[in-house]
């Protein structure tokens, strides 16, 4: 029975997938990242403690807006039967139908969140209607703050912000300012972090201002393959 | 987008660190414009400095808008409408410049290497009309982008193309790398050079003379030709034991 549940469930789902992806264009790949050669580009999504993390204060919303409407409804038909078996079905619908939806959409913002890790930069996508894709650069990174509520600590997840230079906050994202890359709802939140962290080091300029790195790059290192060749040679005869 | 453009992209960094090949490139470039002749190649490659105006979608997409407003269609709409025909962008090496506006004038200029983040955003409407904002954020502490193109309809390869020029993006495939392989160059050089220092001190410790024995034998051994090694061996000899 359980199975049988779930797999219609799916298969619902799937079908409405399929007409999001095609009416409402939502792209059904995850995202991309122009990498060079030598470079491993990382996607992942949230884990799922974050969907039962959405799921819970879902029930728990559900519950409590439920209990108000179905009062409201019983105490009409209390006062006035008959308004209050007319609107039955039009109570129904408010009762049940933003559930589902909500219930849906809470899938659907699941599957449409992906963190894209390269070598050098980070790309967050996320949204169903409105989809919001943010790239940033390590270099202009200038703190990581890793946050955690208790029930997220419940859930075993966290969230990594990844903060550029510049201040204010908008609507948009969440109040949270759009210098923000926020990586909600992982469960290797540390491995994450310190991936991110060891990367901003790694930059010899990172944060603000911009150090000519065109001469920096030829400058690098200071020792070729052949110099390399030359000392094993000079060893190998001191070695006899 | 992808390994195309990705190429295409270091390529164009390339030319970049390198202004010889730059300029001779951007001459034939000018050329073939003058000429007006098709190529070989067909040009589907994103070139964003040809982008000067937005895409006449973008005038349906501010009518979509400004239908939300109702009765009050004309006041959302005709500021809008403004805003399309004087909208003009530019492109450049280095920074994108944009300006609109009838009667209030603005004037975004940035370089790219100032440009933090990049977002992205389409809503539904957007998604259909194959439209969608870039919003371009430098440092400075305003909430809102410092730039939003909109009208773009390559907004994928435009996307790309202000990645590959934001701080922090240059060189892509070069700079990790030659990190990586300096650092486990660097290691082997000092190891190397550890080694020879240790070896030549317990030679030179223990029997004084002796480096200069080792060099001819391992150079014999190793194969030079039997006239230099012999002249090798003979100086070698005659060195005072």
């Amino acid at each position: 029975m359980n199975s049988g549940h779930q797999l219609a469930a799916a298969w619902v789902y799937r079908g409405i997938w399929k007409r999001l992806v095609r009416w409402f264009r939502i792209p059904d790949q995850p995202p991309e990242l122009p990498a060079g050669t030598g470079q491993n580009v990382q996607a992942f999504r949230p884990s799922e403690g974050f969907l039962g993390y959405l799921k819970f204060q879902f029930w728990i919303w559900l519950v409590v807006s439920d209990v108000v409407l179905i009062g409201l409804w019983i105490a009409l038909i209390v006062a006035q039967p008959m308004i209050g078996l007319l609107i039955t079905p039009l109570a129904l619908a408010i009762i049940i139908l933003p559930d589902v939806a909500i219930y849906i959409a809470i899938h659907l913002r699941y599957d449409t969140t992906w963190y894209l890790l390269s070598d050098r930069s980070l790309r967050i996508r996320r949204g169903i209607w409105l989809i919001h894709e943010t790239t940033l650069t390590y270099n202009n990174i200038q703190n990581v703050k890793v946050t955690q509520g208790p029930l997220e600590r419940y859930f075993g997840i966290s969230n990594v912000m990844v903060e550029t230079a510049g201040g204010g906050s908008s609507p948009e994202t969440g109040g949270m300012g759009p210098h923000v890359g926020r990586i909600e709802g992982i469960d290797n939140a540390e491995e994450i972090r310190n991936l991110i962290m060891s990367r901003c080091k790694l930059a010899m300029d990172s944060g603000l201002g911009d150090p000519d790195d065109a001469g920096q790059s030829t400058k690098r290192g200071g020792w070729s393959p052949q110099h390399v060749a030359v000392l094993r040679e000079i060893a190998e005869v001191v070695r006899g | 987008m992808g390994v195309g453009t990705a190429a295409r992209y270091t390529e164009a960094q390339a030319n970049e660190h390198n202004p010889v090949f730059h300029d001779t490139f951007s001459k034939t470039d000018a050329v073939m414009n003058k000429d007006a002749a098709p190529s070989s190649a067909p040009q589907k490659t994103f070139d964003p400095q040809k982008i000067e105006r937005p895409d006449p979608v973008l005038l349906k997409y501010y009518a979509l808008v400004s239908l939300a407003a109702g009765p009050l269609f004309p006041f959302a709409f005709i500021p809008l409408l403004c805003k399309y025909i004087t909208l003009r962008y530019q492109f450049e090496a280095d920074g994108v410049s944009m300006k609109w506006g009838v009667l209030f004038r603005r004037e975004i200029n940035l370089t790219h290497r100032r440009i933090q983040d990049i977002h992205l955003t389409n809503n539904i409407f957007q998604r259909w009309m194959g439209l969608a904002n870039v919003a371009i954020q430098t440092a400075s502490g305003s909430a809102a982008p410092e730039m939003t193109i909109e009208g773009v309809l390559q907004t994928d390869s435009l996307r790309d193309y202000l990645y590959a020029q934001m701080r922090g993006a240059k060189g892509l495939d070069r700079d990790t790398v030659a990190d990586e392989h300096a650092a486990a160059e660097d290691d082997s050089v000092l190891t190397l050079l550890t080694e020879i220092r240790d070896n030549l001190r317990i030679r030179l410790r223990a029997e004084p003379g002796a480096v200069s024995a080792g060099i001819t034998g391992s150079a014999d051994s190793i194969g030079f030709s039997d006239s230099a090694g012999s002249a090798e061996s003979t100086r070698g000899g005659g060195m005072p034991e």
